[in-house]
């Protein structure tokens, strides 16, 4: 057949990566989402998400993607994905209403030999409560991560499926638009690949929860983590990907949604989720794990004191806060005079009565009795010990995630507090 | 975890203190009273809420502006008599609450709460008590939150020391009152079990924090370490001239199974930023000479 024409529907973040990916493998694209207002600055180049590559991978195929509101344009479209971001309340538990209407506006606008693919994130059960007789509805999972989208989305290490019937052959389009990543296809039945897609997050919110636990049982009895993942990664019962980094719990807000699934599953079939809320317990344990140590470190006796908070986005190379360590420290902070530097979210996201947002990381650190680095962004790699040391006023630096030299940190004459570090 | 439904601190306009009397209420009624607020204590003299009339009488005592803070109890409670005594001076207060409903109730319970294995222990660690005192504690707390039905707030301390301390439970108020005594400080084996000791005084100022910003849930009273009973004791040994001696005498039982408590106090980082907790040994040195000039 000849290359099928591909949409996606919903242009936030998995929607758009997506698409440009798309476009990249050579496909004509469609980047539909029902609102005109969301169409209209990505039709000019102005990208509502940071990710790295994307604003470049965007110019270089913009002759195959267009950009648009019209319900009526979907019509032109083989194979369509609805690909929406899906929101989570506080208790992470998802909003399905904006993927429900937006599912029914394809529905409505397609072509009846079209295919329709739901990418978004959602509860076992989704796909198949949504079937419509003589529709082509299919699933599947998105492995989208934040910071690594376009990589993720341009080279995918398999395709999970859920299909009606696995036995059979996935629709032309579908197939046909697959087999252009040459990667490994895994058809399966819908439940079990929307039960794959959680699989996967609480694997990996396993591994970090042994991270984070070993982690500090390293900083109280003279080991180094640092020295210990590299070792388990050799392992490969283990693997040399797997997430051994210790951070500060998991956050995001995806992961966190697939442990609340799988912790409610458990309630609504009587299944053994102890595990998975050992790993929730464990996140929001770690999530502290800033202000405790500010607190024993000087805030215990410091009631004047200064602080600094470099980065606000729950993770480099992204401008999401959701479940943000940072923005959760600085919630705490409220008596303390506080500065704050980020690339990319800006100062008034922190949630401070006084917060000052400073123009650079070492504007922010001056005079500080205190710094703590929250967020992993490239370029705090590059601060200098000695600089920090000569801005700063007190000498305590919290690093949680390595940014900075611990060796350097030390000869600058910092007090450094990394994780998994004695 | 608390919640505060005074954003800013307000002073209630009047504490009446059940229990107001003893060791910890009479330290939550100084500091109040330090801080200008009205205090009704109510002790053994003015209220027996085991007698016929105990709730009448205390019903007759309160205004719907009152905040209340609960501390008496028949402590500790060992046995099942105990137990049950308790519960009836519990069920007794919440027939008068449930006639004169305070606008706020502050239940001083206890970390004995909390399962023996629960490491580090936090508020979100499960209630599962191990003794019958803890079981009276988390029953109370139940019975509090169920009956009263207003913005019920629980703070659990644990180990407290102080001057005054009527008890002589194994820790900091028995060893010095054997070195006063001029007897050795004993420690069961080698005094290795790391346990969280807290000051009266710090458990009245966290009430008083609690009762001004109305908060509701539950706090540990907890100063987030631990110190072992042998350190304790040398604590407490030095702070004689000449220093008291520390002698280890056998366990009267096996060693305990939980060696150490740690207590995470993140929680009360977030209620209260600007709470310090006072840090030892430095606090024994007041303590102690506050039970010199008791004494003398």
């Amino acid at each position: 057949m000849t290359a099928p024409k591909v949409a996606f529907a919903g242009m936030t973040h998995l929607g758009l990566c997506s698409a440009v990916a798309a476009a990249s493998k050579g496909f004509t694209t469609l980047g539909f989402d029902l609102d005109p207002a969301v169409v209209a600055p990505i039709d000019e180049g102005r990208l509502p998400v940071a990710e790295p590559g994307l604003d470049a991978l965007l110019a270089e195929n913009r002759s195959r993607i267009e950009f648009s509101a019209d319900r009526a344009r979907l019509g032109d479209c083989d194979l369509i994905y609805v690909s929406p971001d899906i929101p989570t309340d506080d208790s992470a538990r998802s909003d399905l209403t904006a993927i429900e209407g937006l599912l029914e506006a394809v529905m409505e606008a397609a072509r009846d030999d079209a295919v329709i693919v739901v990418l978004s994130q959602v509860p076992p059960g989704f796909t198949r409560q949504h079937q419509k007789s003589g529709r082509q509805l299919l699933y599947q999972v998105e492995t989208l991560v934040f910071g690594r989208a376009v990589v993720r989305a341009t080279r995918p290490e398999r395709f999970i499926v859920g299909c009606a019937d696995p036995e059979r052959p996935l629709p032309p389009p579908l197939a046909s638009f697959l087999a252009s990543f040459d990667c490994p296809i895994l058809p399966m039945r819908f439940e079990s690949a929307e039960l794959c897609k959680i699989a996967i997050n609480c694997c990996l919110a396993g591994s970090v929860t042994v991270a984070n636990t070993l982690a500090e049982t390293c900083e109280r009895i003279g080991a180094d983590w640092s020295e210990i993942a590299p070792a388990l990664k050799l392992d490969r019962r283990i693997g040399a990907y797997s997430y051994l980094s210790p951070g500060l719990g998991i956050a995001g807000g995806n992961i966190e949604r697939d442990l609340a699934t799988v912790i409610r599953l458990s309630w609504e079939h009587g299944t053994d989720a102890g595990a998975i809320r050992a790993f929730v317990a464990n996140s929001a344990y770690r999530k502290d794990w800033a202000l405790r140590t500010l607190h024993e470190a000087l805030l215990g006796e410091a009631s004047e004191a200064k602080l600094a908070v470099l980065g606000l986005a729950y993770k480099e190379n992204t401008h999401s806060v959701k479940n943000s360590p940072s923005i959760a420290l600085i919630e705490n902070l409220a008596p303390w005079a506080l500065s704050v530097f980020d690339p990319v979210v800006p100062a008034n996201a922190a949630p401070h009565p006084r917060v000052t947002g400073a123009k650079s990381a070492l504007d922010a650190v001056r005079g500080a009795d205190a710094v703590a680095i929250m967020t992993a962004w490239p370029e705090f790699h590059d601060l200098s010990p000695s600089d920090l040391a000569r801005a700063m006023r007190g000498r305590l630096l919290l690093d949680p995630y390595g940014v900075i030299d611990v060796k350097a940190a030390r000869a600058a004459g910092l007090d450094i507090r990394t994780l998994g570090v004695a | 975890m608390l919640t505060h439904q005074n954003s800013r601190p307000t002073p209630p306009k009047r504490v009446v203190i059940i229990g107001g009397h003893g060791f910890i209420g009479s330290t939550i009624h100084a500091d109040l009273a330090a801080a200008n607020v009205p205090v009704l204590p109510l002790g053994r003299p003015q209220l027996d809420l085991l007698s016929d009339e105990g709730s009448d009488v205390l019903k007759a005592q309160l205004s719907p502006d009152d905040a209340v803070v609960f501390v008496s109890a028949v402590a500790p409670a060992k046995t099942l008599a105990d137990l049950m005594t308790n519960l009836r001076m519990a069920e007794a207060a919440c027939a008068a609450f449930a006639a004169v409903k305070p606008a706020h109730l502050l239940y001083i319970s206890s970390d004995a709460v909390y399962a023996d294995d629960a490491n580090p222990v936090s508020e979100k660690s499960a209630i599962a008590p191990s003794t019958m005192h803890g079981m009276m504690h988390a029953a109370r707390e139940l019975i509090f939150r169920t009956e009263y039905c207003g913005p019920f707030a629980a703070l659990r301390p644990t180990l407290i020391y102080g001057a005054r301390d009527p008890h002589s439970g194994y820790g900091p108020n028995r060893f010095r009152r054997q070195a006063m005594k001029g007897e050795p400080i004993t420690i069961f084996g080698e005094g290795e079990e790391q346990r969280d000791h807290v000051a009266v005084e710090d458990v009245a100022r966290l009430a008083r924090h609690i009762l001004f910003h109305r908060s509701v849930g539950a706090l540990n009273a907890t100063t987030g370490v631990s110190i072992s009973f042998n350190d304790i004791a040398h604590m407490v040994a030095a702070q004689f001239s000449p220093k008291a001696e520390v002698k280890s005498v056998p366990r009267p039982g096996p060693r305990p199974h939980l060696l150490h408590r740690f207590f995470d106090i993140t929680e009360c980082r977030k209620a209260f930023p600007d709470f310090h907790f006072r840090t030892l040994p430095d606090d024994f040195a007041r303590v102690h000479r506050e039970a010199v000039e008791a004494a003398t």
